[in-house]
């Protein structure tokens, strides 16, 4: 129930920045600011796959619909939520714990919370810039904007998940 | 349907990732003009090259049956263009005969079997009786004459071709006078003879040789090849020419077989006794 709340909470608060701040930032021309996947990165393992494909169907669409771009996101985040089991089990051992975790730089550890985060970023913002530029004749375009966005997003995520664990020591 | 409800929620997830990507991908089509004319010309692209290597495919299969609809309608063609010729020549004689009726008629016929290295050599070709063909008719190919039909079954026929000892033709040489009777013997199948040729007959080296048209087998003007040198003869009143065949004996593919529809009234006038005032059997 807390879980659910917190998600909740964290989805609604994510959309409105992205679509209120972070949408309207492209700095330097390339890069773009992309945070409300965080809430796909960070939904606890133990949740539904059903549920957090829906979760995520449906954050892409509200966002699509905000910044007009209809399916596009609904697509990334869809294939992203989908992706997010093999990409955390790539860096992490299969036990019998590790489908309760929450993944965040305290459950994971900083080494390994990088490596699966800068995978789930730098896959979405290839997604997205393929979605959206949907011609291998734009092959560099897409690279050079899902890379300067990989790069910003991750640290705006890294900041997003140390305020988290703030929150969660605090409550603590 | 135990198993059935098992297997759905077993791959619940998949069905559910299915049914999103499908949605997104329709609102993606459907709402974004760039997207779907990408979507669609992509789309096009590879429907078009998909039919273009099917019908490549195809295309080569049907070859075989595009060359036997070539080869009838070659040989209507020409059928059409001899006939119009002898239509030409007869109206230019200003000979008014309501009764014209076109003399040669061609039946394209497919090669099953072919010799060139025998003394007597003979092609079999896939028509016979029931395709009208009989025995004493003409056969020619693209290049040139190929022969004389010397028995006939029903489906087949079998051709006594150019390169046989046996077999004489009326030849003479292309717009001249002068005939002569063409021979072959046995060895090399691209080359024959043409032999009894009046010893005043102008030739030069390339004359082509033709058909002379004094017989009910072969028109007027069909290729038989070109004179490639003369030979000394047995008789000094006539002299022979070495000729090279026009026709590919190796390569025979397809042939014609000309029926003359004037044959048995010619064959009838000709064997006729006046005196006796009955054919002669």
């Amino acid at each position: 129930m807390k879980t659910a709340l917190q998600l909740i909470v964290l989805s609604v608060v994510l959309v409105l920045i992205q679509l209120l701040i972070c949408n309207n930032i492209v700095l330097f021309n390339v890069a773009i600011p992309i945070v409300f996947i965080y809430v796909i990165i960070w939904a606890p393992l133990w949740l539904n796959q059903s549920l957090l494909l829906t979760i995520a169907f449906l954050l892409g669409l509200i966002v699509d619909i905000g910044s007009d771009t209809p399916g596009m996101n609904a697509l990334a985040c869809t294939l992203l939520a989908m992706l997010k089991r093999p990409v955390f089990y790539a860096y992490m051992e299969h036990d019998d714990h590790s489908d309760e975790i929450t993944p965040s730089l305290s459950s994971m550890g900083v080494w390994d919370y990088c490596k699966y985060l800068l995978t789930m970023v730098a896959i979405y913002c290839i997604l997205i810039f393929s979605i959206e530029y949907f011609s291998f004749a734009d092959v560099k375009e897409i690279a050079i904007m899902a890379g300067y966005s990989t790069a910003m997003t991750f640290l705006l995520l890294i900041g997003i998940d140390s305020l988290m664990k703030g929150k969660r020591e605090k409550r603590l | 349907m135990g198993s059935l409800l098992n297997f759905l929620i077993r791959y619940s997830s998949w069905f559910v990732f299915l049914i999103y990507v499908l949605l997104s991908c329709m609102l993606l089509f459907r709402s974004n003009d760039y997207q779907r004319s990408v979507y669609l010309t992509s789309a096009n692209s590879l429907t078009a090259g998909t039919y273009e290597a099917v019908a490549d495919v195809k295309g080569y299969f049907a070859l075989k049956s595009i060359n036997e609809g070539l080869e009838e309608s070659n040989a209507a063609l020409l059928n059409e263009v001899l006939n119009l010729k002898d239509e030409l020549a007869t109206l230019r004689a200003e000979v008014g005969d309501s009764t014209y009726a076109p003399r040669f008629d061609y039946v394209a016929a497919k090669v099953i079997n072919n010799s060139t290295r025998r003394p007597n050599n003979y092609i079999t070709i896939q028509r016979g009786s029931d395709d009208g063909v009989e025995r004493g008719m003409g056969v020619v190919g693209n290049e040139g004459i190929v022969g004389i039909v010397n028995a006939v079954g029903s489906r087949t026929a079998r051709v006594s071709s150019v390169l046989n000892e046996g077999q004489h033709y009326s030849v003479k040489l292309k717009d001249t006078p002068f005939v002569g009777s063409l021979i072959w013997k046995s060895g090399d199948p691209t080359v024959a003879y043409m032999t009894e040729v009046a010893r005043h007959a102008k030739w030069h080296k390339g004359d082509s040789v033709v058909t002379s048209g004094y017989s009910t087998t072969f028109p007027e003007g069909i290729p038989v090849g070109v004179v490639v040198a003369r030979v000394k003869g047995a008789d000094d009143n006539f002299f022979t020419l070495r000729v090279k065949l026009a026709s590919d004996f190796d390569r025979l593919s397809t042939v014609r077989v000309i029926r003359d529809e004037l044959k048995s009234e010619l064959d009838s006038l000709e064997t006729f006794d006046f005196q006796e005032n009955k054919v002669i059997r």
